[in-house]
């Protein structure tokens, strides 16, 4: 088995990178796959929150590098999935505690045994970035509609570009709100792909349940209601090879409109049917 | 006659000087090293009793040989009534066994800042112990006919695998070990470590870490990972005004917060109440009140 190994990464802070890394892997391992989430932000780590799974974390990365426990050892294992498990950052320390080499290292034990390695890149283009970057072959980079965001996503670019590890990357537009992009306050999707000049992976709403799922320690995901939770499905249904369409986000909110939608739609079933 | 460089100033001390002839003549042969020129000189006085005008003229003694009267330390009410009128700052300064004997807030931060890692010597980690992970603490409380946890606050994690199979355990009574105080809030990414006791007047931010060769007691919220006893001590204890540790570790045995405890965002201090974690037939058991022999 020769796992991929995306990290996911943005530049400016805040704009979901760890949020992102839980709903993907989350849902990539409900999808079958083995997961292992790493947390790259040493010192303020997160993404163990994320996931409810702070209470069983012993060893962490910076345990593992220095020899103090074997990967295994600190690989904490989901509560709910058991294909998906986290390689903690420790809180204690700083960046300067993992080195490039050894992630890459890591990330290539992991490899043998797990179909996806996901890494959670901390933000900035410091030493805890170049770590984040060095194991892996494929990026995704989150954003959001500002304009403070895209700088940053498109300095991120510019860096991965230069890497000649770095295969493939693609675009994540996160806490898009269509109401304002409909009243021209928040740049359109169009808009922020063609400014950057990226290929899309990714198209997820804003939505006031992930501020709860974060709290309560469960990836959206798992809320099979959401819409977001939808979106980051689809993500990883496209990062699986799938061909799936954006989610239509402007659908319209009054009645003949969902009338309308649900036309269109049955009309391009049969269209495709037939 | 002994003197000492400090930081921003030069410590006289004149404390044996028998007179005010003999005072006057050690300061101004001390005044006159070179390490003493422009510097704020600190006169320990003792018990020698001064009136303003002897005072005064050494003020000027101290001015004429390019220095400055920066304070004075006296256990004499009449030279201290003199300073304060000739506005001299009057401070109790430290005696030397004093300030061997406390921990210095320096040395404190070189404690927080810096991971001590208990490493896994040789020496430390032999004989097996038992890891049972036991959910239920009811059956220990029967037995005992003690106070207990019943909201199962804590759960055994199954270590198995991920700690190192055998650690030696002792049964050392943690009072004979030394303890460190310490008088602050200890926040995330925090890591105290001793070797010997802690006691924190203040919370312990969950994201902090204590590791204790002997007991850990906060007073305040622990919320971060406490491990009392690390090197094996099976005695030790985890105690504090509200036990929400993310990980209450003691010896070998780790427990963690159990998934469906819910701990509010902002906790009242009066709903606090003591709680004590021990290590008893190889679990965590956490007591809500400290027992009678505590």
């Amino acid at each position: 088995m020769t796992g991929r190994v995306i990290v996911i990464t943005s530049g400016k802070g805040g704009v979901g990178k760890t949020t992102t890394s839980a709903n993907i892997g989350t849902a990539l391992a409900k999808a079958g796959n083995k997961v292992v989430l790493i947390d790259t932000d040493i010192g303020l780590r997160n993404l163990d929150l994320l996931l409810g799974l702070e209470n069983r974390i012993v060893y962490t990365i910076v345990d593992v590098v220095e020899g103090r426990c074997k990967l295994k050892q600190a690989l904490v294992k989901d509560k709910k999935n058991p294909n998906l498990s986290l390689l903690a950052a420790a809180q204690t320390r700083d960046k300067s505690a993992v080195s490039e080499e050894q992630l890459k290292d890591i990330c290539e034990t992991l490899k043998k045994d797990n179909d996806f390695i996901l890494v959670d890149c901390p933000a900035g283009i410091e030493q805890g970035f170049q770590n984040a970057v060095a194991g892996a072959s494929e990026a995704i980079v989150v954003t959001t509609p500002e304009m403070s965001a895209i700088r940053d996503a498109d300095r991120i670019i510019g860096l991965l570009s230069a890497k000649e590890e770095i295969e493939s990357y693609k675009l994540l537009l996160n806490r898009v709100r269509p109401n304002l992009i409909a009243t021209n306050d928040m740049m359109s999707v169009e808009d922020v792909v063609e400014l950057l000049a990226c290929d899309l992976i990714g198209i997820i709403p804003e939505d006031t349940g992930i501020i709860s799922s974060t709290n309560k320690g469960d990836p959206i995901v798992n809320d099979e209601k959401s819409l977001a939770g939808q979106a980051y499905r689809n993500v990883a249904r496209r990062i699986m090879g799938e061909e799936v369409d954006f989610l239509n986000l402007e659908e319209d909110k009054n009645f003949i409109g969902k009338i309308k939608n649900f036309f269109e739609k049955t009309i391009k079933e049969i269209k495709a049917k037939i | 006659m002994d003197n000492n460089s400090i930081e921003n100033g030069f410590i006289v001390d004149l404390s044996n000087t028998k007179n005010t002839s003999q005072l006057i003549y050690e300061l101004s042969s001390i005044l006159d090293l070179p390490e003493a020129r422009n510097k704020k000189i600190c006169l320990k006085l003792g018990d020698t009793d001064l009136n303003q005008s002897q005072l005064l003229s050494i003020k000027a003694l101290i001015e004429s040989m390019q220095g400055e009267i920066g304070m004075i330390d006296t256990a004499s009410v009449q030279t201290k009534a003199a300073a304060e009128n000739l506005s001299i700052l009057v401070t109790e300064l430290k005696s030397e066994v004093e300030a061997e004997q406390t921990v210095t807030p320096e040395e404190i931060d070189k404690v927080l800042g810096i991971v001590t890692t208990i490493d896994g010597d040789d020496e430390t980690h032999k004989e097996n112990i038992p890891l049972t992970p036991i959910a239920d603490f009811s059956e220990v409380a029967e037995a005992g006919g003690l106070i207990l946890n019943g909201d199962s606050k804590y759960v055994m994690m199954d270590t198995t695998g991920i700690l190192p199979d055998e650690q030696k355990n002792h049964e050392e009574n943690p009072e004979s070990l030394p303890t460190l105080y310490l008088n602050r809030t200890l926040r995330s990414g925090q890591t105290l470590s001793y070797d010997g006791n802690i006691f924190i007047v203040g919370d312990a931010h969950p994201g902090s870490e204590i590791i204790a060769k002997g007991d850990i007691t906060v007073w305040g919220i622990l919320g971060g990972i406490a491990h009392a006893g690390a090197q094996g001590n099976v005695n030790a204890k985890v105690r504090a005004l509200k036990l929400n540790a993310i990980q209450l570790r003691i010896a070998g045995l780790y427990a963690r917060r159990n998934d469906t405890y819910n701990v509010p965002y902002v906790q009242k201090s009066n709903e606090f109440t003591p709680e004590v974690a021990v290590l008893e037939n190889n679990s965590i058991v956490i007591y809500k009140k400290l027992r009678r022999d505590e």
